[in-house]
């Protein structure tokens, strides 16, 4: 929302404050302002001038020029424009005059010195005009009458979202009157109203839609240009000049935040005008030249021939005001918040009235928009004359109750003193109703313009008194609490150690994004139907919410292996997957990948380190592959007799530069395997002895698997298995290995003598052989 | 006589000694003049025929040039093994200007440590930290926080929706009314966490970003001890002390909102383009929890009162780095990351 200062300046009486200094008081206690912007400068320096005489210059459209500038003199000017002739009187723009951000100087064009330039309603700021140079009524060497150079301060549309009241400069005004201890001036004068039976009578459906639907008529009316104060306003504050009824109804729109529109009465048919559901698939050509079909979601006002405006939204097309319109039905409305965003929002139709009405807007405002409109139609179409009085359909508004506002209470929540006669000035200021029934107690009585949505409980009160008395006044103070030890998410102080340790291990942390897209979803092999979707994406690569962290870490070693030779990153997020009835599941995984150019198995054994690290004494088990793992490289991570994840080399078509490993854990389920107690065990008082087995076997068998065996066939008393080595070639056989262990033996209450020693180790070799093995004895 | 014998004996075995080039010559001397058949063997092997006061001078003599010869060879031995050890130990020379091998310890994410950072502190402070849902239920995300369907306020946060008509959470705001459920009143918590907005990406808007959510309910809890809490955490975030200021901000959940700004630690307040020349950086927004949050909580606003903030955690990582490309945070570009 853009404010004229100078608006401003018309109803805060004896506005000074700098534009800038306002612009902060704004900020500070009303709405955060954006920006400032100076808006006219040139309307010190441009003036009126006579065009005198107009010659031929070049074979261009350029023309020599010479103008009358009355005290200011006469002066040659090379004008481009169709319109400059003798006798027109327009606006010379004098030498070093800065206008759009260029100073205007004495130029040769065409080999004439041209002194500064006759300018268009563009350029000058007034309005979008640029066909030709501004036609003006006045003396020569006169400013322009009505355009003094103004500020503009922009306000940030979002700080607004609970104050219809400030979507006028009135409502802004009346926070800068109470800011700045000025008087108010109301613009309306509600007595200038005729009094009447309208001639138009007004039939709403549903009050609760529109609570309020005023309607006046007025005839006589000549439409044609806005006087230029009246376009210089509008433009300034960012709506385009059209004629001088729509201009009217904007105008009003702008001061007082009530939207109006005002329909071509010959173009109506019948003297009713109806507020109803749209029928199903009713049509309705709006102002903008779309067309839209309706739906009963949507209010429209409509004649007895159907829909001549989209309630609260746009009028229509067929009943616009014309340049032969010559009466017109001005509507003054107010409309349920909620209906409007709903209908704006399903027609991604936003207007400037649409925004004001799913503010909830005042109803009180609705009469007061229509004199005001009246007041200013009788001076841009002199002649024009109301007929009858306003149809005023308004539903039964109870008055909200006041709010009791007791001031300790309010000095609690704002932690600090306050006078009950200063709670007292600060909410009158700003025209509230203030009772005392009690020396601590005040009675508030909400205006109505704050009553629809913004304020109804005390709290409310604390912000209107708190912003006002300035929070600068506000002492930090430290609470007073109990000092006990917070509880911890076991979840996260899990997730949290892990972070640490994976990153110790030389692990760089990735973010990646939650989504995922079908087609990368399809390529690891799940299925999109099976997934979490978002029903408004920004693109398809973000239709699916990702239900494996792979894809991502997959991209991510991808596109780092561009740049490096090797590298170790890991990503600890959740995967998301649906569940009937209830909200997703979002499960946490660590998803691991190390990359090397050069490198081959070791990355393997590194990334089986890792999972170690994290889950001690797990163990991998070889099973089938996916399309994105190396068929013979893929195992399942076993920890405590559970599948917890998956450890594989990505195929070689997935990352072609180099060889990738990935290790992806499923967390909660490692986490519900939990802790395990520790127990003590008293430690060996008696030397252990060793001894080594070889094992012939053929080259696929599994170490693990043989490691298991031995360990079965030890007995008690062993006290470790340790893999020595394995060995292929001569003398063995093609296709077999020799896998060797070193078995270490020891006694809780002796020292094993070498004989019990043998027998141990004679009956493992004989149980081995009895399973089957060859040894190497 | 014998004695003359022993001396030129004695003599020539210290000059062998001492010129003895290696450790095998010098074994060789020991063996000729000290061995079991050497030459002073064969010198004692006389003493014999000798008269009993020549045997016992001439025996103390021999024992003296044993000695001494035995102690001449021992350092001569002791030479050579250092000049040995010494040998093989520069042998051995490594350049150790040379790389190491083997990784470094990985570096954590910016947005972890950031977060850790805070977590400890509020920790600290007797804060709990609790964890929400990525996706969450509409009522969680706006109706609980206030914010009725068509709110205009649900305007100022784009919202992803899913087909199942749940939303990726907004704001971290949601766990508030988790946090109520789950801690009752009084309680003090935080919630940091991944929150989403249906926005073009560019170098400073992002769909996917963190905040960490700060809520605390107690009995007479106001503006002023909102304020305290706020500056303690900012002191601890920027280490140092900063001058902050309260302005009005609209977010429904709360009232009264406020927007929390911080004097532009740039320009210390003077006008610079991080600021946009105001000397203010908007940072929290923060208020007084709304009654009817509370309500929905199941706390009774009449008894209770809160606040509640809403830290933009990128944000904060992006002001302390200087980093000016929002989209690097979720690039998985380790070019980037290991700067950290
Ligand atoms: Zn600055």
């Amino acid at each position: 929302m853009r404010f004229s200062y100078n608006w401003l300046k018309e109803m805060a009486l004896g506005l000074a404050t700098e534009p800038r200094d306002l612009m902060n008081l704004i900020t500070l206690k009303t709405a955060e302002c954006e920006g400032l912007h100076k808006v006219g400068q040139h309307f010190s320096q441009v003036v009126a001038a006579k065009v005198l005489q107009v010659e031929p210059l070049g074979s261009g459209r350029n023309r020599k020029t010479l103008i009358d500038a009355g005290p200011l003199g006469q002066h040659t000017v090379v004008c481009g424009a169709p319109n400059c002739r003798p006798g027109v009187i327009t606006v010379w723009v004098p030498p070093g005059t800065r206008l759009e951000d260029q100073v205007i100087g004495v130029a040769s064009i065409d080999g004439v010195s041209s002194a500064g330039m006759l300018a268009s309603g563009r350029e000058l700021g007034i309005n979008r005009d640029h066909e030709g140079i501004l036609e003006i009524e006045a003396e020569p060497g006169a400013l322009i009458p009505g355009c003094q150079p103004d500020f503009v301060i922009e306000v940030d549309n979002k700080s607004l979202t609970h104050r219809p009241d400030l979507w006028g400069h009135h409502g802004m005004a009346r926070e800068v009157a109470a800011i700045l201890g000025l008087v108010l001036r109301d613009p309306v004068h509600l007595t200038q109203l005729p009094q009447g039976a309208s001639p138009f009578r007004v039939s709403v459906e549903d009050s609760a839609l529109c609570p309020r639907y005023s309607a006046l008529v007025v005839e006589n009316v000549q439409v044609r240009p806005s006087p230029l104060w009246l376009q210089y306003r509008l433009q300034a504050i960012g709506l385009n000049p059209i004629n001088n009824v729509v201009d009217v109804t904007n105008y009003v729109m702008a001061e007082l935040g009530q939207p109006m529109h005002a329909f071509d009465a010959e173009q109506l048919a019948g003297d009713t005008i109806f507020v109803r559901p749209a029928r199903d698939g009713e049509p309705f050509d709006a102002l903008n030249d779309e067309s839209y079909r309706l739906t009963p979601a949507a209010l429209v006002i409509a004649d007895k021939q159907g829909a001549i405006a989209l309630a609260g939204v746009i009028g229509g097309k067929h009943s616009a005001i014309s340049q032969t319109t010559t009466k017109l039905v001005l509507e003054s409305a107010n409309f349920q918040a909620a209906n409007i965003r709903r209908t704006s929002v399903r027609l991604k139709l936003r207007t400037d009235a649409s925004q004001r009405f799913e503010k909830s807007q005042d109803p009180a405002n609705t009469v007061r928009a229509l004199a005001r409109a009246v007041e200013l139609l009788e001076i841009v179409s002199p002649g024009c004359r109301v007929c009858g009085g306003v149809a005023d359909a308004a539903a039964e508004r109870p008055l909200p109750p006041p709010i009791e506002l007791p001031v300790d209470w309010l000095i609690r929540k704002l932690g600090r003193e306050i006078a009950p006669e200063q709670a007292r000035q600060i909410l009158e200021a700003l025209q509230f109703g203030v009772d005392q029934p009690s020396p601590r107690v005040l009675t508030v009585r909400v205006p109505s313009w704050r009553a629809t949505k913004d304020i109804s409980i005390k709290d409310d009160l604390v912000e209107e008194i708190g912003r006002m008395i300035g929070y600068d006044t506000i002492t930090p103070t430290a609470p007073v609490v109990p000092t006990t030890p917070p509880y911890q998410d076991p979840r996260r102080s899990f997730l949290r150690r892990l972070r640490h340790l994976v990153a110790a291990q030389g692990f760089d942390e990735v973010y990646n994004y939650s989504f995922v897209s079908e087609e990368l979803a399809r390529r690891f092999e799940l299925d999109p139907e099976k997934h979490v979707r978002v029903a408004n994406p920004i693109s398809v690569e973000q239709g699916l919410m990702r239900q494996s962290l792979i894809p991502g870490i997959w991209r991510n070693v991808v596109e780092n292996s561009k740049h490096w030779d090797q590298f170790r990153l890991f990503e600890i997020g959740f995967a998301i997957h649906p569940r009937a009835g209830s909200l997703p599941e979002e499960i946490p995984h660590l998803t691991a990948a190390i990359y090397s150019r050069t490198g081959d198995t070791e990355l393997l054994f590194e990334m089986k380190r890792l999972a170690e690290c994290v889950l001690e004494g797990c163990e991998l088990r070889p099973c089938p592959a996916h399309g994105y793992e190396h068929p013979a490289r893929t195992a399942e991570v076993l920890w405590r007799e559970q599948v917890v994840g998956r450890l594989f080399e990505f195929h070689p078509r997935w990352v072609e530069t180099g060889r990738a490993v990935a290790l992806d854990l499923n967390l909660a389920t490692v986490e519900s395997l939990g802790k395990r107690e520790k127990r003590y065990q008293p430690v060996r008082r008696f030397p252990s002895s060793a001894f080594d087995l070889s094992v012939v076997v053929p080259r696929r068998t599994l170490v693990g698997d043989l490691e298991k065996v031995i360990r079965q066939l030890a007995g008690a008393d062993l006290d470790r298995v340790t893999f020595l080595r394995q060995y292929e070639g001569p003398p063995l056989e093609e296709g077999l290995k020799s896998v060797s262990f070193r078995i270490t033996v020891a006694a809780p209450d002796h020292t094993l003598s070498n004989d019990e020693v043998s027998a141990i180790r004679e009956r493992m070799i004989r149980g081995m052989r009895a399973q089957g093995y060859e040894l190497r004895v | 006589m014998v004695e003359s014998q022993l001396e030129s004996l004695a003599q020539s075995a210290r000059e062998r000694i001492g010129a003895a080039a290696t450790a095998e010559e010098l074994e060789a001397v020991r063996v000729e003049v000290l061995g079991r058949k050497g030459a002073l063997a064969e010198i004692s092997k006389g003493l014999g025929r000798l008269s009993p006061e020549d045997r016992a001078r001439i025996g103390k003599l021999l024992n003296l040039a044993k000695n001494e010869l035995e102690a001449l060879l021992e350092r001569r031995k002791q030479e050579f093994e250092e000049a040995a050890l010494r040998a093989k130990l520069e042998a051995e020379w490594v350049d150790l200007t040379l790389p190491a091998p083997g990784p470094r310890p990985g570096v954590l994410h910016p947005l972890t440590q950031i977060q850790e950072e805070l977590e400890d502190l509020f920790t600290s402070m007797g804060v709990v930290v609790l964890d929400g849902p990525e996706v969450e239920t509409e009522y969680n995300n706006f109706d609980a926080l206030n914010i009725p369907p068509d709110h205009p306020a649900r305007d100022m946060q784009d919202t992803f929706w899913l087909t199942d008509g749940n939303c990726l959470r907004t704001h971290t705001s949601c766990v508030q009314v988790r946090g109520m459920a789950k801690l009752g009143p009084p309680l003090r918590m935080i919630a940091p966490g991944r929150v989403f907005r249906n926005e073009e990406v560019d170098p400073s808007h992002e769909h996917t970003f963190y905040q960490l959510e700060g809520m605390m309910v107690d009995r007479n809890v106001s503006i002023a001890h909102m304020l305290y809490f706020m500056k303690t955490l900012l002191r601890h975030i920027f280490g140092r002390e900063v001058t902050v200021r309260l302005r009005p901000g609209y977010f429904p959940f709360v009232e009264p909102g406020f927007e929390l700004d911080v004097q532009c630690l740039i320009c210390d307040g003077q006008g610079c383009p991080v600021c946009k020349h105001s000397g203010w950086v908007e940072l929290l927004p923060c208020g007084l929890v709304h009654p009817n949050v509370l309500r929905m909580g199941g706390i009774d606003p009449e008894e209770w009162s809160g606040f509640a903030f809403g830290l933009g955690l990128t944000r904060l990582v992006m002001m302390r780095y200087g980093i000016d490309d929002i989209r690097y945070l979720q690039s998985g570009d380790l070019r980037f990351l290991r700067q950290f």
